[in-house]
């Protein structure tokens, strides 16, 4: 038996084991290659509109501008403008009630969901399905259907009220200011309380149930119980359910276009709503932008006031 | 440098790197566009938005203009809902139409965008003005050049149920008052549930109703808040209060205020000439007629139009002002108008009109009034602004004096914007 002879094999440069610097520059691009698409994809689609639309707040654009080109720059006087109109914040103000009515609302459907469906009943997963519905069904189907259903002369509820001697002729409740902002809100409650409801339930599933059997032993009443363990419990679960029901909810257009159109006589006018007539129906992009931005500002502005809390809470 | 803060450092350039694009990309905001001419292919692209059965006699008609022309005419249906912002993404890109058949009254927002071309020498060599309405005309014309041709023409009168007339005992209303007294009783005396239909719903379309009262009472969209307006809104206000109308027409179309008077749930209706083929063929065996709009301090009904349009930058421009031209010739009116349900914006297609109730709607045209100069391009703002008035008078929300005085503040502030 011979032994082998030594073979030398030349490696092309490319191949060569990198130095150092090499490997430590290899090391941090091929995360960044990683995350490229997703921040194309974010750039184009998210950052890109939103800067645009950004910018063009700073200018004054009509239909003639977005179809010739050549806006001016307008600086702040499109904000100065729309910070002066009343119907600016109007809608503002439509939109933080509609808001704040719907938060509340919802948390406490989803929250009441959240605890029933804790416990164990028979039939309980065909419940969670059924419920799941109303977030699953598109917005179309359920604006309408509650349209129908608040109709003055031929909807369902006014039907149930005659039947059982509550009202007598027809009541409009989309005909109305009160009754109007009313109904987009438990409509909007109605859809997004499912929602609530699966982000309650996980919040409630940490929760270890040691704590509970605990509070049993002490003597603790359910009310106590949910007072002193779960409330404090599901805090940061519920603040975080709360924060993006709001965001959900402050930019809600759909459902309020498709039940009142903003109406009856601006009632129902949400920032939204108010955004889309400027741009679609007035042709002002410029205003419009205006309104999109603060659209955008307020849950930023939320956003950073709960993480800052988040973190002073678990400094 | 730890590894972590060189990724975060890292994905910090990317981002910054991906806004420094796309700002680069928004460049001078807004579109750029008409510069780019299409190519003259010599087939006409002509947009509408008449959908279903209101689509096939403009079909039948492009159809039979290619037969005879062997030029070839390529229609698109666009929904009315998306056809103006798709008309506006169209001149952006740079690729709008040949033809496009738009609503007449945004025909001046159109014309300052750059939308449309100015078709003065087109309608100077042609010279046949002088036969449309006058009201309809004036919609095509934008400081005092031509930018549109009237295609057609509807306008609004008082439709009645012969029979709930007469089991309520009352006769064809001829003034405003008459018709508030009709409305009531008819619903008083049970022979229909409403008096009145007509819509009220929030936009533009609901505010048709007050708008015609505030033109009789001698007033116009542009002085809203003056008496004429306030009298409007407090008619309407009596009218709902009464029962006569039901408070639900601010939640109506015009289609729902049609389908209550087609199935006899309202004694009369204000709408156009356009139902006319509707209640035909939805209750046949209805006995019902149309009145003129009824009168206070004047005569005055509401226009209703479409104009036809050259895309700006047509490269087919001739070929379709051609199409335009033949369109337009009274021998296809006649054919053309009777199966579309609509009347001719010019007074020499008597053909057009032979049915008594259509011709009622044609005797209307010469009183016809409809938005011009500043007030056209802010009219569908205006005519918002009327509803929510509307709104807020029925709702209670605010007195008729509040409300015309809130609206002509914001109708000024629209007009100054």
């Amino acid at each position: 038996m011979t032994a082998a002879a030594p073979v030398h094999v030349e490696i092309p440069p490319g191949l060569a084991r990198p130095g150092r610097r090499g490997r430590r520059a290899r090391r941090l691009l091929a995360p960044a290659l990683f995350v490229l698409p997703a921040v194309v994809f974010v750039g184009a689609t998210v950052v890109y509109p939103l800067l645009y639309s950004v910018l063009q707040s700073f200018f004054d654009v009509g239909l003639r501008e977005v179809v010739q080109g050549g806006a001016r720059w307008a600086g702040l006087d499109n904000y100065v403008d729309q910070f002066g109109r009343s119907r600016f914040w109007y809608s503002f103000f439509i939109s933080i009630v509609y808001a704040a009515g719907s938060v509340v609302l919802t948390f406490a459907a989803g929250l009441g969901l959240a605890l029933l469906l804790r416990r164990a009943f028979r039939g309980r997963n065909v419940l969670r399905a059924l419920i799941l519905i109303a977030w699953v069904l598109p917005t179309v189907v359920s604006a309408n259907v509650w349209r129908w259903l608040l109709d003055g002369s031929y909807g369902l509820l006014n039907a149930a009220l005659r039947a059982v001697g509550l009202l007598e002729g027809d009541l409009f409740w989309l005909g109305r200011p009160v009754t109007a902002i009313a109904a987009v809100v438990v409509a909007t409650a109605w859809s997004f309380a499912p929602f609530a409801m699966i982000l309650l339930s996980a919040g409630l599933e940490g929760i270890s149930r040691t704590l509970y059997e605990a509070a049993r032993i002490d003597g603790a009443s359910p009310w106590q119980q949910f007072r002193y363990i779960t409330r404090p419990q599901l805090r940061p679960v519920a603040l975080a359910a709360l924060l993006l029901i709001f965001i959900y909810t402050f930019k809600t257009f759909d459902t309020i276009f498709l039940m009142t159109a903003g109406g009856p006589g601006g009632a129902t006018t949400t920032l939204p709503v108010y955004a889309y007539n400027e741009a679609f129906e007035f042709s002002r992009f410029d205003t419009a932008a205006v309104a999109t931005t603060v659209l955008m500002v307020v849950p930023i502005v939320l956003s950073v006031a709960y993480f800052r809390t988040l973190r002073k809470e678990n400094a | 440098m730890s590894r972590e803060s060189s990724v975060r450092r890292t994905a910090s350039v990317l981002t910054v790197l991906t806004a420094a694009v796309s700002l680069a990309a928004c460049g001078s905001l807004g579109g750029g566009t008409s510069e780019d001419e299409d190519d003259g292919d010599g087939v006409i692209t002509f947009w509408h938005y008449y959908g279903d059965a209101h689509g096939v006699p403009l079909q039948a008609m492009l159809d039979k203009y290619s037969d005879e022309s062997g030029v070839e005419v390529e229609a698109r249906f666009i929904p009315f809902d998306d056809f103006n912002r798709t008309l506006q993404q169209a001149a952006a890109a740079g690729t709008l139409p040949d033809i496009a058949l738009i609503n007449a009254f945004d025909t001046t927002q159109m014309a300052e965008a750059g939308i449309i071309e100015d078709l003065t020498p087109y309608a100077e060599e042609w010279g046949e003005q002088d036969a449309y309405y006058e009201t309809g005309w004036e919609s095509g014309q934008v400081d005092g050049a031509t930018y549109a041709i009237p295609h057609l023409a509807d306008v609004y009168a008082l439709y009645y149920n012969e029979d709930v007339l007469a089991e309520a005992d009352v006769e064809v209303p001829e003034t405003w008052d008459e018709l508030e007294a009709a409305a009531t009783k008819i619903t008083q005396s049970d022979a229909a549930p409403n008096g009145l239909a007509m819509s009220g719903i929030e936009g533009a379309e609901g505010a048709t109703g007050v708008l015609l009262r505030t033109l009789a009472a001698g007033g116009d969209l542009a002085d809203f808040g003056g008496e004429a307006g306030v009298a409007a809104l407090e008619s309407m206000q009596r009218m709902t209060e009464s029962g006569g109308l039901s408070e639900g027409f601010l939640t109506w179309n015009e289609d729902d205020a049609m389908a209550a008077f087609t199935n006899g749930e309202a004694g009369m209706a204000i709408n156009s000439a356009s139902a006319i083929n509707v209640i035909r063929e939805s209750a046949p065996d209805l006995a019902w007629s149309v009145a003129p709009l009824p009168e206070d301090v004047t005569e005055a009904t509401f226009l209703s139009a479409e104009n036809l349009t050259i895309g700006a930058g047509s490269g087919d421009a001739d070929a379709a002002w051609d199409l335009i031209e033949w369109m337009q010739q009274p021998s296809e009116l006649e054919e053309y108008l009777p199966a579309r349900n609509k009347l001719p914006a010019r007074d020499d297609v008597p053909g057009a009109v032979t049915d008594p109730e259509r011709a009622t709607f044609a005797d209307q045209l010469v009183n016809a009034w409809a938005p011009n100069g500043d007030m056209a391009a802010r009219s569908n703002e205006a005519l918002t602004l009327v509803q929510q008035a509307l709104q807020s008078v029925i709702s209670g929300a605010a007195s008729p004096t509040d409300a015309a005085a809130d609206t002509q503040a914001a109708i000024d502030e629209a007009m100054g914007s």
